[in-house]
């Protein structure tokens, strides 16, 4: 996973319905880009059968100490 | 007995109501006489209902003297952070935009707490649409941190902080998506419970994640916190993501020793950079929970910097999705930082949305696995103490990201695994400013936290500290 460039956010927003000039495009770039560089290890790494609820069956898990 | 009502605590509080030896008519005009004292100066609260508190506490008083009491809270005036549904009454948001919004229904939160008997000072500031974590609000002006109030609150839940630490208000509710409980608690050296995703129903409280919103107490005591969630957690037929779990007697908790408990202490990420007073202040408080009888064991944790990074992933989309309306009609009417972080969401593709969504659950369970043996982990709130009001009036401008980012870098990991966490008031730096520390437990585990932050307390007295006028 790659940050987007300000260009590619920019065709996001104008998707989006939320247009977004180049300087606006720009500076949601720089902000999110570094989110997607923290999360880009486990990008495209999880397995097929993983749902978002799993999340749910490990919090009601009992875990022992 | 203190001689001014508004100082205690919020179980003694009640109890000497509860036991007549204090009114809430008496208990009233003291919250009064120090919102009216310290208000100019600390712009905590978005309103103030002087008469109709007093009126609801005279009747209060005539209703208890008649034997009816409503609940362990009956008569005790509370105030909130401006973003739970009272019906009838004008909710924010701490925005433009709900500037005149009056909901037809109240938040389960809320109304379990008026079923307990308390009654309504008004309401508490807060972040514009609590997306922010220092106190800032260009509609309505920043919050003062009573301690300095040059200095920030923190936020999202500003108001809180600032009014619980200036004793306005027995207790608050917060929210805390990324950190908006445990930032004023720990900049506003208050207690402040961030509890387990689903724990206490959601309904009626303005949404930012759904994936992430918690709702909970600021107080000046665990004691207290454990009262205020015990009376709020539950299911609820009103929010379908609310827990249906049992709900433990969390006073009856507090009451528990911590010797033999072990508590994690991070080799990395969360003791990393640290300012040299907060290193200072987790090394006591290392100390002092050793002393009361917990073993300190060092836990490696998984990297909490792709849990943060998963955190703002989910939240920015989310909120993005929640404001997408108004970001198309009202654009103008946002402040100009809550609106550019609105706008970073909207740059997620869908994809990398559910793959942080579809992460938390091993990211969950791998926490759980790295802290197996321990009791609780304990981390400091934030990496640094509150800044001045100035230094981070950052807006919309090329750091902002990046000044908010470094802010809530101990909290959002927290958020992303929906854990507990428990902020306590662990010391002060030189210059006067509180620090808190944070117990994370495990997932509906408030519990231990609570347990451990109650015996902490027991221990030390930064909890009790109350700021003074200038």
């Amino acid at each position: 996973m790659t940050r987007p460039s300000p260009k590619e956010v920019k065709a996001m927003t104008d998707v989006a319905g939320v247009p977004a000039d180049t300087e606006i495009a720009t500076r949601i770039a720089n902000s999110i880009g570094p989110a997607f560089d923290g999360f880009a290890p486990v990008a495209g790494t999880l397995p097929f059968d993983l749902e978002p609820a799993s999340f749910l069956v490990v919090q009601a898990a009992k875990v022992s100490k | 007995m203190s001689t001014e009502p508004a100082l205690m605590s919020l179980v003694a509080v009640a109890n000497a109501i509860a036991e007549k030896k204090l009114s809430s008519h008496e208990v009233t005009r003291s919250c009064l006489h120090r919102i009216a004292q310290w208000q100019p100066r600390l712009n905590a609260f978005m309103a103030i209902e002087s008469e109709q508190a007093l009126a609801a506490a005279d009747a209060a008083d005539a209703a208890l003297a008649k034997g009816n009491k409503l609940g362990v809270l009956h008569g005790v005036p509370l105030a909130h952070k401006d973003m739970y549904y009272e019906a009838g009454k004008v909710v924010t948001c701490g925005s433009l935009i709900r500037r005149d919004f009056v909901p037809k229904t109240t938040s389960t939160a809320l109304q379990r707490l008026k079923d307990a008997g308390t009654i309504r000072l008004g309401s508490l500031q807060m972040v514009e649409f609590a997306y922010g974590p220092t106190g800032h609000n260009v509609h309505y002006g920043a919050v003062h941190n009573p301690w300095h109030v040059d200095h920030i609150t923190g936020g999202s839940s500003s108001g809180s902080g600032s009014a619980v630490a200036a004793r306005l208000t027995f207790a608050a509710l917060g929210s805390d998506t990324g950190g908006s409980i445990r930032m004023p608690a720990h900049f506003c050296g208050v207690t402040g419970l961030k509890t387990t995703v689903g724990r206490i129903s959601r309904a009626g409280a303005m949404p930012l994640s759904q994936s992430l919103d918690t709702v909970g107490p600021l107080a000046q005591t665990a004691e207290d916190c454990a009262l205020l969630l015990g009376l709020m957690a539950g299911a609820d037929p009103e929010d379908p993501t609310a827990s249906t779990l049992s709900v433990p007697d969390y006073v009856a908790a507090t009451k528990g020793s911590i010797k033999g408990l072990k508590i994690g202490v991070p080799t990395a990420f969360y003791v990393d950079d640290l300012d040299p007073e907060v290193a200072r202040i987790l090394d006591e408080t290392i100390a002092a929970l050793k002393a009361e009888g917990a073993e300190i064991v060092q836990v490696e944790l998984p990297d909490q910097r792709q849990l943060t990074a998963a955190c703002q992933l989910v939240l920015a989309t989310e909120a993005a999705a929640f404001h997408k309306r108004w970001m198309i009609e009202r654009p103008q009417d946002y402040g100009a930082q809550v609106l550019m972080r609105l706008q970073n969401g909207l740059a997620i593709p869908g994809v990398s949305y559910l793959e942080a969504m579809r992460w938390r659950g091993p990211a969950l369970a791998a926490y759980l696995a790295a802290v197996t043996g321990t009791d609780a982990v304990l981390a400091p709130v934030g990496p640094v103490p509150a800044p001045t009001i100035a230094e981070s009036d950052v807006g919309n401008g090329p750091d902002a990201e990046a000044v908010i980012q470094r802010l809530t870098r101990f909290t959002r990991p927290v958020n992303y695994l929906g854990l507990p966490s428990l902020a306590v008031p662990a010391g002060f730096t030189s210059s006067g400013l509180p620090v808190g520390m944070q117990l994370i437990g495990r997932s509906f585990d408030e519990a231990m936290l609570l347990r451990i932050g109650a015996a902490f307390q027991r221990a030390t007295d930064f909890h009790a500290q109350v700021p003074k006028l200038a």
